[in-house]
């Protein structure tokens, strides 16, 4: 292999494609080729590196020089100064948000340094679609191992050794659902793999089919040799091209290299690997609704038993496990099941990947130890809440999952001490929120996603959800009534109770969780009509408080309806009649002079100015008429 | 067969047993324990969306659906406690927060689950206030409607059509709350239209038009009886009002059909009020006032007279023709579709008054000339089908028959053996039902099916796949062995058209199986079966040892069975239907009962011929038939459900038809026509009443039924060879495949207006290629012909039939397919080379 003096890791995850990475690669190409250098520089095309906020980004090396933000423009300065004058370029490095410190290098930027990579260990450092770079990197000399030197029983046991669970959501052993297949008899078995990432907010599997798609593999030929399947399926919703492309370049070369197909490593084993595309249904990520779809039926769950290890894919057993377990299945094997021990706790083995968004300065992919505490993910890692403002809550789980509070936070992050709070480790979607949400607002929009999504198979889920996104609706529309939260909380009992799948069975959660956690929102907006963040426009009044306002002028100039008004450095004053409750003065405002009313306010406050508006409209009608 | 091992568990504390692996809703209804449910039906796969049937398990950590869940040794279930009761309540709460209250126009009102559901659990508390469905009722398609703002989504409607009934018409579409059942696209609803999925339906969401507003579920009063159509014997519970059949519908636990129905059985029954009902004797103008009539309609050919005027008439007539020409030159033809009583008369009538030996029926050329050619080889007629024979067969062979379309709900049975995991070889030329739910179709040319099964023989025997012990000491062996020699695989793939190879893997998976069935129709409809078709299935049963049980050949209408039982068949010394209605100058006088030969048997034009060469023609029908027109006098007939009587089914069933309704006009039962027929003929006769006649008359056909459980001689193999009696040529380069089609099986089914909404029109089925070449355009006019006539119809452009192969129904009065056709003699298979042509 060629060796060159400086490496370009360029991002090409969706999120930085997005934000016009491969343009960023024409152009130092480009520049590259121009100044002679492509001898000395390599520019790689990588997957996701994780720090999608920051995109699009790039790694130098050997220095591990960070770069972020970059534009087109930015390239011949790159290549002027860092490559040839060996000046790297100060004004595209990170800095940190809360002490604006700049840190030059990955490895030093707390984003990174806190994380422990062992499913995204190639994350920005190989060519997703070159095969070789990932056998470089120790890649498929597990399945090696696996396949030439263990018996199906020994994977099994090495598996329920490591303690690895689901990581798609609901945290079963994947050693036991393996055991549980292998036992079946039967000819036919398939080895499945869901890529049908659905929760609002996760983006881990797709990352890992981007970046690393042989890790996939590798993981699937593993669970294949164990159980005893021939014949494998990756379900990718079709929403992720890229995931598709590469996944698709991934089977061809492994195919090529003897890594698939038949008599795999010379041995009788064979495995041939189907990528399936879904059409973006989120139950489609339910084991029994994904194996229908790949059956060609529509995309509904069945119930169990019998259990897809005994009756799946077309009746037969089969295993389905998630992308991000099957990206950690290959270390187990190579390294063994105690150092896969080495990280996380005793019934949480390993590391999880969390997906970062919301109200968080460092939005992105991180990869950490399971029992780290939600704090310093979200304040370390994650770099605390922009803009000044405070936290409220993070949602963790997606829909399934729930909303937790601050004094929640040092929770530590296990299957186990998690699910003690109304909420779910799940796919490992992690929504932060800050002081200017409003909870039953957040609610309302889990709700709507789990309503919409419904398959509508069963009742409880089909109309339940329905019913209580109808109940939500109108507690934030000012039409609650005593009694609804209660109603709320039987109602979400009995479609738990009741329900025929995941979807169903846990769509309450969010409602759930917020009511325990939040439960003077819901009373205020019951009782008191009362939104005290401003989100539900029906039941807040904003108004300015006399005292504290000096008169900047700044919420007039931002209003989009121009309802405020006052003179320079004196108080100013909203116009009811023309307030529309879009929040921007609440937003603007310096000084929290601009305050929050319930919705009974605007009544009281609309009336001192009726009296001069209702003369106003008489001298218009006359003029009309 | 393996033991399956007994479970003990309770229910409510009341101790229950069960086979292993079943359901606990399954085990709770058996023992008359009732679990509320709306998405479990016995014949569907499990479904488990309603959440109804939740019930608590002791120790269980949740309520399970009964219906997912399976009996484990000493399980306590509950199925009514608080907590049940309370997760039961909320489901329907919930339904019923978009279900619209509409039950005062609702046609479901009062046999609606769902508002017994919601009476029962009072689950009209309303806390939740919320979206209703406002979708538009769809209204354009025949018979079956829908509408989805009252569907809960149970989705037994959709799984019916396809897991049941094989067809697939109707989805789930769209997703979550707005989820709906609709063809696909929301399209029209274009099916079958057998309405089984009205009648699963537990709710108003699915109803047939032709009950829309009609009557109260409350004010029906319910009455069980067989269908009039075909073999099958279904019961239908009908609903009458006011004296009046409003309604057909299944009901599980009734009749072997168990709840399942057709188009014809749920909708053809309004063929009895039709307004071409007959309702007073007639007789031939031309005859009272002795001149000839140049018109043709009916009113004017005939002049209605009372009964007396009409059988004296009849009476005498048939007198002077056996003093002048013997009572041979007298014969008749008995009905398929009349009571057992019917046929004994007119047979009792034919051979003790008027002494003609000359009684016959259609059966002839259909059903007993299948039975008569196994016969040759099982020593025995034909036994009555199994209705549960597709079930408990690993290998079932259909050869040129399409079940589904003459024994509709039969031939479901073979698609649920299937979906057990049974194997279904279909061998036709035509793409059926059963093809298309086969696990292997051979396409093989029309005709054919002699020389397959003759190829599979000799796979058989060569490979030494046959029961030695059974075939090689039986009489025949030798010559079958003989005459087999020629079909080798390679011959006979020229012959049928399919590859050598997959006879031979045919051959050999048919030996391989445990328990096989070769299931053939036989009607006087279809023309590409000859006799050599049912004895070489025979003798290929035999060679492997198989029973009588194991060649599957079903009577094909209401009662050919018990018509056969009662004495029409053809004896030794008279004449068959054969000689009476082809041979000119065989008669001078003829009566014909329920049948129409000038539209349903071949070679319509020969027929007419012969019958304006007879002295007396006499029909009795209930309708004016094309047959009846040319009659001197018409009798009209009591139809089903106007008159008592017996049916016995193609599986054997004797079933009692009851008077439910009033026959129109001075109509009689067919029976009552002889009794007073004999009366008149021979005063000393006593006027038989019902009573006495159907004593009779069961007496005989029980005999004849029991007949049929023994051997009569020996059996033997007999040598079957194909002949084609007439092959297509430049002049006429298509093969006319002939028969009756799902929603028509002949006379009945043409008056009934619900099924003529279905398909009303005459048509001809061509392959689009062969339509392309000929320029004939979908849903234009065709002309087809023969050498001996030729019919007009629309073409329907389909590749349900192969290139070179036309397919008709034969039915339609106004289109006469029947004029291109022709019987069969000597044993050839009387395919139809025809021609097709543009208007």
């Amino acid at each position: 292999m060629k060796t060159h003096r400086i490496s370009v890791m360029l991002c090409g995850g969706t999120g930085c494609i997005a934000s016009g990475s491969l343009k960023l690669r024409d152009a130092m190409v480009e520049e590259i080729n121009k100044r002679g250098l492509q001898d000395e520089v390599n520019v790689v095309l990588t997957g996701c590196n994780g720090f999608c906020a920051q995109g699009p980004v790039m790694t130098i090396y050997p220095e591990d020089i960070f770069y972020q933000k970059v534009k087109v423009d930015d390239i011949p300065l790159i290549v002027e100064e860092h490559f040839i004058k060996g000046r790297p370029v100060e004004k595209l490095f990170y800095k940190e948000p809360v002490k604006k410190k700049i840190i030059p290098l990955m490895r030093d930027i707390p984003f990174f340094s806190l994380q422990v990579l062992r499913a995204l260990r190639n994350k920005g450092l190989i060519d997703a679609e070159k095969i070789d770079e990932y056998i470089a990197r120790d890649g498929y000399q597990a399945a090696a191992k696996a396949i030439t030197q263990m018996t199906p029983e020994q994977i099994v046991d090495e598996m329920k050794r490591s303690g690895l669970r689901g990581r798609g959501g609901a945290g079963f052993s994947t050693g036991l659902k393996w055991e549980l297949c292998a036992k079946v008899e039967g000819a036919q078995k398939y080895i499945l793999c869901n890529g049908d990432e659905g929760d609002p907010g996760a983006f881990m599997d797709r990352s890992i089919m981007e970046a690393d798609p042989h890790v996939l593999l590798e993981g699937m030929l593993i669970g294949a040799k164990a159980i005893g399947a021939n014949k494998g399926f990756i379900y990718v919703r079709a929403e992720y091209p890229l995931a598709v492309q590469r996944l698709r370049i991934a089977i061809a070369q492994a195919k090529e290299y003897g890594l698939l197909g038949d008599n795999i490593l010379g041995t009788d084993f064979c495995l041939d690997i189907e990528v399936y595309l879904g059409a973006g249904a989120f139950v489609c990520g339910e084991e029994t609704a994904l194996m229908r779809s790949i059956e060609g039926e529509r995309g509904m769950p069945t119930p169990r038993p019998p259990f897809p290890a005994q009756k799946g894919l077309w009746g037969k057993p089969s295993v389905l496990n998630n992308v991000e377990t099957y990206a950690n299945i290959p270390m187990i094997i190579l390294k063994g099941a105690d150092w896969f021990r080495t990280m996380g706790t005793e019934k949480s083995a390993g590391t999880k990947v969390f997906a970062l968004s919301g109200a968080i300065n460092n939005i992105g992919l991180i990869e950490v130890p399971m029992g780290i505490p939600l704090r310093q993910i979200i304040y370390d890692i994650g770099g605390g809440i922009p803009r000044g403002r405070k936290f409220k809550a993070v949602q963790l789980g997606g829909p399934s999952g729930g909303c937790m509070p601050e004094s929640l936070l040092d929770t530590p992050v296990t299957y186990e001490d998690i699910v003690q709070t109304g909420a779910i480790v799940g796919s490992g979607g992690m929504v932060v929120m800050d002081n200017f949400n409003c909870m039953v607002n957040v609610a309302k929009f889990f709700l709507e996603f789990t309503a919409d999504e419904s398959c509508g198979k069963c009742t409880p889920c089909r109309i339940g959800t329905t019913v209580m996104l109808d109940l939500l609706t109108k507690i934030t529309e000012g039409k609650g009534r005593e009694g609804d939260i209660e109603l709320l909380q039987n109602l979400s009992q009995d479609i738990t109770e009741s329900s025929l799948c995941g979807l169903g069975q846990t769509a309450p959660n969010p409602v759930l969780t917020t009511i325990r956690y939040f439960r003077d929102e819901y009373e205020s907006h019951i009782n008191e009509k009362w939104c005290k963040t401003g989100v539900c426009k029906d039941l807040c009044t904003f108004y300015i408080d006399k005292e504290k306002c000096i008169g900047c002028g700044a919420c007039a100039r931002a209003c989009p309806k121009k309802a405020v008004s006052g003179e320079k450095k004196k108080p100013h004053e909203i116009d009811q009649n023309m307030c529309i409750q879009c929040r921007v003065c609440y937003e603007t405002c310096k000084f929290d002079s601009v305050k929050i009313g319930p919705r009974s306010m605007r009544e009281e406050l609309g009336k001192k100015e009726e009296k001069e508006q209702t003369t106003d409209a008489d001298h218009q009608t006359v003029e009309t008429a | 067969m393996k033991e399956e091992k007994m479970i003990s568990f309770t229910i409510n504390d009341i101790p229950v047993e069960a086979k292993q692996g079943t359901t606990v809703l399954r085990a709770a209804l058996d023992n008359g324990i009732y679990i509320p449910h709306f998405c479990y039906d016995k014949r569907l796969e499990v479904y488990g969306g309603c959440r109804l049937c939740l019930v608590d398990i002791k120790g269980g950590r949740k309520l399970v659906t009964s219906c997912t869940t399976t009996v484990q040794e000493g399980m306590e279930v509950y199925t009514e406690t608080p907590k049940v009761v309370s997760a039961r309540r909320t489901v329907l709460e919930l339904l019923l927060v978009h279900h619209p209250l509409e039950c005062p126009i609702c046609d479901k009102a009062g046999e609606c689950d769902l508002q017994d559901l919601a009476f029962k659990y009072g689950a009209a508390e309303g806390r939740f206030s919320g979206k209703k469905k406002k979708d538009p009722e769809r209204l354009d398609a025949p018979l079956i409607q829908s509408n989805t703002n009252r569907c809960i989504l149970c989705g037994k409607c959709v799984k019916v059509c396809f897991e049941h009934q094989g067809v697939g018409a109707i989805e789930l579409i769209d997703r979550g709350f707005k989820t709906k059942v609709s063809a696909a696209f929301e399209e029209t609803l274009s099916c079958e239209f057998c309405g089984q999925c009205v009648d699963i339906c537990p709710v108003g969401a699915r109803n047939s038009g032709n009950y829309r507003h009609v009557s109260r579920a409350w004010y029906l009063d319910d009455h069980d009886m067989p269908c009039p159509y075909c073999g099958c014997g279904c019961i239908t519970t009908l609903g009458i009002r006011e004296g009046k059949i409003v309604r057909a519908k299944g009901v599980q636990g009734r009749g072997q059909n168990d709840g399942n129905l057709c188009s014809r059985g749920r909708y053809g029954f309004d063929y009895i009020s039709s307004p071409e009902r007959l309702t007073s004797p007639l007789i031939r103008r031309e005859i009272l006032n002795n001149s000839s009539c140049s018109s043709n309609s009916a009113t004017d050919i005939f002049e209605e007279v009372s009964w007396d005027e009409a059988l004296e008439f009849i009476s005498k007539r048939l007198s002077k023709i056996t003093s002048e020409h013997g009572a041979e030159k007298v014969g008749a033809i008995g009905s398929q579709r009349c009571t057992v009583e019917d046929n004994f008369m007119l047979q009792k009538f034919i051979r003790e008054h008027v002494q003609s030996s000359n009684v016959d029926s259609a059966a002839h050329l259909g059903y007993l000339k299948a039975s008569k050619a196994f016969e040759s080889v099982f020593g025995q007629r034909l036994k009555p089908v199994s209705w549960d024979a597709p079930l408990s067969a690993d290998f079932m062979l259909v050869v040129e028959s399409d079940i589904t379309s003459l024994l509709p709900v039969w031939g479901l049975r073979f698609i649920e053996s299937k979906r057990r995991g049974s194997r279904l070889v279909v061998a036709d030329p035509k793409k059926t039902k059963l093809s298309r739910h086969s696990n292997s179709w051979l396409r093989i040319k029309p005709g054919s099916g002699t020389a397959l099964i003759n190829g599979m023989i000799n796979v058989l025997l060569r490979e030494e796949l046959y029961n030695k012990q059974a075939a090689e000491d039986a009489a025949g062996f030798i010559e079958l062995r003989t005459s087999i020699m020629d079909f080798t695989p390679e011959v006979v793939s020229g012959i049928i058209g399919i590859p050598a190879e997959e006879l031979v893997n045919l051959a050999r998976d048919y030996a391989a199986s445990g328990n096989r069935i070769i299931a053939i129709t036989s009607s006087a409809s279809e023309n590409t079966k000859s006799s050599s078709l049912f004895i070489a299935a025979a003798n290929m049963a035999r060679l492997m040892g198989d029973g009588p049980e194991s060649i599957q050949v079903p009577a094909e209408h209401s009662n050919t069975m018990g018509m056969i039982a009662a004495g029409v068949q053809s004896g030794s010394h008279g004449k068959n239907i054969h000689e009476m209605l082809y041979n000119p100058d065989a008669l001078k006088a003829l009566y014909i009962m329920g049948e129409d030969p000038l539209v349903m048997l071949p070679d319509v034009i020969r027929i007419e011929d012969n019958l304006k060469k007879l002295d007396l023609l006499v029909v009795q029908d209930i309708f004016m038939t094309d047959t009846a027109k040319m009659a001197d006098v018409v009798l009209p007939a009591a139809a089903w459900s106007e008159k008592e009587g017996h049916f016995i089914s193609a599986t054997g069933n004797i079933q009692k038809l009851d008077n439910i309704c009033r026959a129109p006009g001075d109509a009689k039962p067919d029976w009552e026509v002889f009794s007073m027929l004999i009366k008149k003929m021979d005063k000393s006769a006593d006027y038989l009443t019902f009573e006495a006649v159907s004593m009779e008359a069961l007496l005989r056909t029980s005999a004849f039924m029991a007949r049929l459980e023994t051997c009569n001689r020996e059996q033997e193999f007999v040598p079957a060879d194909l002949r084609i009696v007439e092959e297509p040529d430049d002049q006429y380069p298509f093969i006319l495949v002939a028969s009756t089609i799902l929603q028509h099986s002949g006379a009945f089914s043409m008056l009934s207006r619900n099924l003529d909404a279905i398909v009303s029109d005459p048509y001809i089925q061509i392959n689009s290629i062969d339509a392309a070449r000929l320029s004939i355009e979908p849903d234009t006019f065709v002309e087809v012909s023969s050498k001996r006539g030729s019919a007009v119809a629309r073409a329907v452009v389909s590749d349900e039939v192969p290139e070179g192969v036309l397919f008709a129904p034969v039915h339609f009065s106004s289109s006469k397919i029947n004029a291109l056709t022709y019987p069969a003699t000597d044993d050839g298979v009387p395919l139809v080379a025809a021609r097709i042509a543009k208007i």
